[in-house]
């Protein structure tokens, strides 16, 4: 099995293509990772809790973005809503005061997008509060001018499948149920305009919802994959390439899947290998739209771009943003020409 | 401009300008500039350091595989890891934990309140209060519900005009308040805390404050029975005594001769759990002096003397030589510090919990109660200087940006008090808290004693009255996660922050625990940790 052998770690040639703060953060993340899981598929749940920075909510808008948290009494499920600040001075002032009128629709002429999004962390690690995602989720507001609500979902080893695909299912009616998310002109585009999005074990969770979400007749307008994790029983080539050189080992990926998996399962499980063996068929549903991006130093690429090309088979629009030089997490931070064209085409995405 | 223009030429190299830090990739910064990228992800690096940062990423990474390919949870199984957003630090004590646990034998099994451990010789941070977060604390309870709406409007009109002094319209908005509360679901959020304000907000009209006697004074017994059943029905106070006696216990590690000085006796519900602790120290226990301050007794009672002699008892019970004192003082600046008979030997822990904020009222003849306060216990140099406090802002000079913060504030905490079910703890729980709304909204001047600031100017305050902090790791974090575990309620969160930690309600903090040193006062070269 190959990367059993001493990988080199930071050799020079990695140094060069990834920026040095994606470098420090990136590390930093894996290195802290790597205390935190047990052998025995346990993880060290209060040091986990200690070492991911949080942030606060902020009705006070912050470079024309604000932020708020909304408990799903039902649920218990907490939202982080992000929203663009409004433009008239009596709205500014209640927000810095801490109010939050959830009541009007987003606009009655044009169209909002809102997307619901979420957050990476192999369906372990990080939570809708994080510094790394409340960021990210900033800055997505920013580009789309719409909203942006961060589910805050249940995660492994804790809880495991389905728990966090039941926690997006429920943010996803949610967020369909809320007058205050509508957009459109009344009586004609009159709704929410919902797209669902997320990185790593977050894309793979919008795909999951989304797929749940078509056959039970909810709308989804289109699914933003960033990275997601799939996988499978068979080691693929980028897996044997890439294990162990960019900041992931393939053995880390197993212990994720495994702690997120039913216990006895393996990974052509459908949740995980989604046009595997064991995987459901999709012709024939109502799938949304899709944009998938890979990333070039990422070892589970080929999952994905299988994933890619099952959707294309059973008919589904699928563009494909392949960036070669792109490592996991490259849109924590916006200091690499990555970071712009991922957002231009998400913006593009939203647009068609 | 997109958010992140200004980001790219770092890269690129580009002429794009901007103001950002980390637009220049190179070139002189000052010694202080933190990274703005990294800051982004709640991380604190000084640009200059970013270099020193990776490679000594990388070097860990290096030991750690070295040492031991497979497991690295188990490596560092018991490192107590402080203050994760001083990545550098961070990085550091970890490669100095590997360096001194070779070996890799697993420690003793996991930390409690006995297990001792000295203070890394880690940062005390510089001095300079970073900002530790543009972010103001606001809470927000989201309005769905019109009624609900219209409730904070009017409670916001009212406000303003009481601020303005404009009693008769007050008086009117009140009514309309009384009306609406009729009509909102007043069994939770806005409608539940709602008819606290709108109580305050009438007493406040109709007492004018500077005819001072707006609340009501209970007789001590009442108001124990009030402290007691909010000591049970939500972990706020169990929290800060726990937090509190994890880092007295770590910061008496080795002395024999110990002396805490409690600012708030109240029923010494703290104490107990210390004194056990010092018991089971590896060791032995030290000789342990308690000096507990209270008010002065109006009923004739020496409640000072008795909680003494319970905790004495209790003491003697477990073997722990223990001496009590009590200081009658109604306020804090009214201490002198010679009236605590410390003594040169013994190291001095000072104890203040939810205390502080008392001594931001005006001024005295002496001057800023807090300053006075603050250079005595400076003065007694003590190990460790523990404060817990409201985490909110409610000693804004405007009346109007007081009565919104705390609304929202209490709001969270009202929110939070739904879990419990008990009663009458829940009931006596929420008169507890009442009280403090009261005092907040009702009362002004001297007779305002509730002045919560936020951790961030508490930081910048204790920073320059000449104390350094002292980091709570993760040891603390997770005992304080433990303990609420015993909470049925799922909605509570602790958090780190910075050296500190802070339990809140579902994401948004309501009281902070941060821990503090004097720093010797002759100006000996503080190193450039």
């Amino acid at each position: 099995m190959a990367g059993s052998n001493e990988t080199e770690i930071n050799s020079d040639e990695d140094k060069k293509v990834v920026p040095l703060h994606t470098r420090i953060l990136i590390s930093n993340l894996k290195l802290s990772y790597n205390m935190l899981r047990r052998p025995d598929g346990t993880l060290k749940r209060d040091l986990a809790e200690f070492l991911d920075r949080k942030v606060v909510a902020n009705t006070v808008p912050v470079d024309g973005v604000y932020s708020f948290d909304v408990v799903d009494r039902a649920t218990s499920l907490l939202n982080r809503v992000y929203r663009t600040a409004p433009p008239d001075e009596e709205s500014l002032r209640r927000l810095d005061a801490g109010i939050v009128e959830l009541v009007k629709p987003l606009s009655s002429c044009k169209i909002v997008p809102v997307i619901l999004f979420f957050h990476g962390g192999s369906f372990t690690h990080s939570s809708a509060n994080s510094a790394i995602y409340d960021t990210f989720c900033r800055r997505l507001t920013g580009l789309i001018q719409g909203v942006v609500v961060s589910v805050n979902y249940r995660r492994s080893p804790e809880h495991r499948y389905p728990c966090a695909y039941e926690d997006g299912w429920e943010a996803l009616k949610w967020v369909h149920s809320r007058s205050w998310l509508l957009s459109g002109e009344e009586d004609k585009t009159r709704k929410v305009h919902v797209y669902l999005a997320g990185d790593s074990s977050g894309g793979n969770i919008a795909h999951h919802v989304a797929h749940r979400a078509a056959i039970s007749g909810v709308e989804v307008l289109g699914n933003i994959l960033l990275h997601p994790l799939f996988g499978g029983e068979e080691r693929t080539e980028s897996e044997e390439k890439l294990d162990g050189k960019y900041f992931v080992k393939l053995q880390d990926r197993d212990w994720y899947w495994r702690a997120f998996l039913p216990e006895g399962e393996n990974r052509d499980h459908p949740a995980c290998n989604i046009f595997g063996p064991r995987g459901s068929d999709l012709a024939g549903i109502e799938f949304p739209k899709s944009l998938v991006v890979v990333a070039g130093l990422d070892l589970v690429q080929d999952w994905q771009l299988a994933y890619v090309r099952g959707l294309q088979k059973s008919g589904f629009d699928v563009k494909l943003l392949f960036l070669e030089e792109a490592t996991i997490g490259f849109y924590f931070l916006p200091n690499n020409q990555h970071f712009c064209t991922l957002m231009e085409e998400i913006k593009k995405f939203l647009q068609t | 401009m997109g958010p992140y223009d200004s980001s790219i030429s770092a890269a690129a190299g580009g002429s794009t300008s901007s103001s950002s830090s980390s637009a220049c990739s190179s070139s002189t910064k000052p010694p202080d500039q933190m990274d703005h990228l990294l800051a982004g992800a709640g991380y604190k690096v000084r640009s200059n350091d970013l270099n020193q940062v990776a490679k000594r990423l990388e070097h860990l990474e290096t030991v750690m595989v070295k040492s031991s390919p497979v497991d690295f949870s188990e490596l560092v199984n018991d490192a107590v890891h402080y203050n994760p957003t001083d990545l550098a630090s961070w990085v550091d004590s970890l490669l100095t934990e590997l360096n001194t646990n070779v070996s890799g034998q697993p420690g003793p099994g996991t930390a409690d309140l006995s297990d001792l451990r000295d203070f890394p010789a880690g940062p005390y941070g510089n001095g300079n209060v970073t900002q530790t977060g543009e972010f103001s604390q606001q809470a927000v309870t989201p309005l769905e519900e019109d009624v609900s709406i219209r409730l904070v409007h009017v409670l916001m009109t009212c406000a303003e005009a009481v601020q303005r002094g404009d009693l008769s319209l007050a008086s009117l908005l009140i009514d309309d308040l009384q009306a609406l509360l009729g009509r909102v679901n007043s069994g939770c959020g806005i409608g539940k805390v709602g008819s606290f304000f709108v109580d305050a907000l009438s007493r406040r009209v109709v007492n004018s404050p500077q005819n001072g006697a707006v609340q009501v004074d209970l007789s001590a017994y009442e108001n124990e029975i009030l402290y007691h059943h909010y000591y049970e029905a939500c972990p706020y106070l169990k929290f800060a005594h726990f937090t509190a006696n994890q880092a007295i216990l770590e910061a008496f590690d080795g002395q024999d001769c110990v002396h805490v000085i409690d600012f708030n006796l109240m029923q010494g519900l703290q104490w107990p759990a210390l004194i056990q602790a010092l018991a089971l120290r590896p060791g032995g226990p030290p000789l342990l002096r308690l000096t507990g301050i209270g008010p002065p007794s109006l009923d004739g009672r020496d409640s000072l003397r008795e909680i003494g002699l319970k905790l004495a008892e209790l003491a003697r019970s477990v073997n722990v030589r223990f001496a009590f004192r009590g200081v009658a003082a109604s306020r804090l600046d009214d201490v002198k510090p010679w009236m605590l008979q410390v003594s040169p030997k013994e190291a001095v822990a000072v104890n203040s919990i939810m205390q502080l904020h008392k001594l931001l009222g005006p001024n005295s003849s002496r001057g800023p109660p807090i300053d006075l306060v603050l250079d005595w216990i400076q003065d007694l140099n003590p190990r460790i200087l523990m404060v817990v406090e409201q985490e909110s802002n409610h000693n804004q000079p405007e009346f109007l940006d007081r009565f919104t913060e705390s609304l929202y504030y209490y709001s969270t905490m009202f929110d939070s008090l739904d879990a419990c079910t008990a009663q009458p703890e829940k009931t006596l729980a929420e008169l507890y808290i009442q009280r403090e709304i009261c005092n907040v909204v009702c009362c002004e001047g001297s007779a305002r004693v509730e002045r919560h600031e936020p951790l961030v100017r508490w930081r910048e305050r204790l920073s320059r009255a000449g104390f350094a902090p002292l980091h709570l790791g993760s040891n603390a974090f997770k005992q304080a996660r433990m303990l609420l575990t015993l909470f049925s309620a799922e909605g509570y969160s602790v958090e780190e922050n910075e050296g500190c930690l802070t339990l809140g309600w579902h994401s948004r903090p309501l009281i902070a625990a941060s821990a503090w040193q004097a720093v010797p006062k002759p100006s000996a070269a503080t190193t450039g940790l």
